[in-house]
């Protein structure tokens, strides 16, 4: 159970999986965005039920801009601008087809949700290939020996789940966002967090192990 | 569809990679916070520095919006490291766990939940705390 892949491979397994997620799905990887899709899942309806009007017809798309536009620069500076342009064009110009959805990049929350079950069964895979699948009530003896095993440790772990999912929302971005996606493509933010998170791990786990 | 299948495939080769390089092991990842775990620091320097070498190569000529620095980066980083010390698990790991077995881990998931959904419960009351949402830049 406690036989690993030689530290190169699992990492450059990682850097594959980081770049191939990139250029497949054109944005970068971040696990605890895809934590937060999940938990705004009702945002996805309301988007879609405010653009259900712009997919049915795009041309109320273009009414909408030149209704806005009228209202901004009123109505005679919009007629002269556009006999000023098919004067100067000669033919109706065709107007470019705008995209009908307020967010083309994005995918729809279901994929996420898909995304961190197929996490699950990468742990399912891996312990079977590392010699078998065992059902443990704990996180191993280590644990057990520094937070016990009693109601105090339970509450230990939700409080600690509480602080990961809270702080990651809060920092923009957790391991896989800040510190493999962000941190590589040098963005400070990313660095600053990565060390932040690093950091403070290691201070924690050096007073629990040496003071504690 | 196809977005199904790579969200799929990677989350599938991230668990399994995750699961197999000893991140997912409490006593592994304990003993890399008191820094007496060379070969897993090895792992994250090692995808690090490959990434840097194919970001570079992918982004050529392209601009990418970078991560915004808020105010909330260095607080919630170091709120996410104390939780991360206590449960063994970021975001991706406690899943990982789970599918390993290790029941203990839903306690963490739950809490997760728990937290992402407080933080943007507090967001949509206050978009001052509002600090994005991670892959969506």
């Amino acid at each position: 159970m406690d036989i690993y892949l030689p530290w190169w491979a699992a990492g450059a397994a990682l850097s594959f999986i980081t770049l191939g997620f990139y250029i497949t799905l054109h944005r970068p990887l971040g696990v605890s965005g895809s934590w937060a899709r999940i938990v705004l899942w009702k945002n996805d309806r309301a988007i879609k039920q405010a653009e259900a009007p712009f997919q049915d017809n795009p041309k109320l798309f273009e009414d909408a801009l030149m209704a806005a536009t009228i209202e901004e620069f009123g109505e005679q500076k919009v007629l002269d601008f556009m006999n000023a342009r098919n004067k100067h064009t000669g033919t109706d110009v065709e107007t470019p087809t705008t995209t009908t959805s307020i967010s083309p990049n994005r995918s729809p929350w279901t994929a996420h949700l898909f995304f961190l079950i197929m996490l699950i069964a990468g742990g399912v895979l891996g312990a079977y290939l590392r010699g078998g699948l065992v059902i443990q009530t704990t996180l191993g003896e280590l644990h057990t020996s520094l937070f016990g095993t009693g109601i105090g440790s339970l509450m230990m772990l939700f409080f600690g789940g509480l602080m990961v999912g809270f702080g990651t929302q809060m920092a923009g971005g957790c391991t896989s966002g800040h510190g493999l996606s962000g941190f590589s493509r040098l963005a400070p933010a990313s660095i600053i967090a990565t060390f932040s998170f690093f950091g403070t791990a290691i201070a924690f786990s050096m007073a629990a192990h040496y003071l504690g | 569809m196809r977005n199904y299948f790579y969200y799929g495939l990677f989350g599938l080769a991230l668990g399994t990679t995750l699961s197999m390089s000893g991140f997912t092991d409490y006593a592994q990842i304990h003993s890399l916070f008191i820094l007496q775990n060379i070969p897993l620091f090895l792992v994250f320097a090692t995808a690090l520095g490959l990434n840097m070498i194919g970001f570079m190569i992918i982004l050529r000529n392209k601009k990418l919006p970078k991560k915004k620095f808020t105010k909330g980066t260095i607080t919630g980083s170091m709120l996410f490291g104390i939780g991360w010390a206590l449960t063994g698990a970021c975001p991706s790991i406690a899943l990982v766990q789970l599918g390993e077995g290790k029941i203990a881990a839903v306690l963490t998931i739950v809490g997760i939940l728990a937290g992402v959904w407080i933080y943007r419960r507090s967001t949509t009351k206050s978009l001052q705390f509002d600090t994005g949402i991670c892959g969506e830049e």
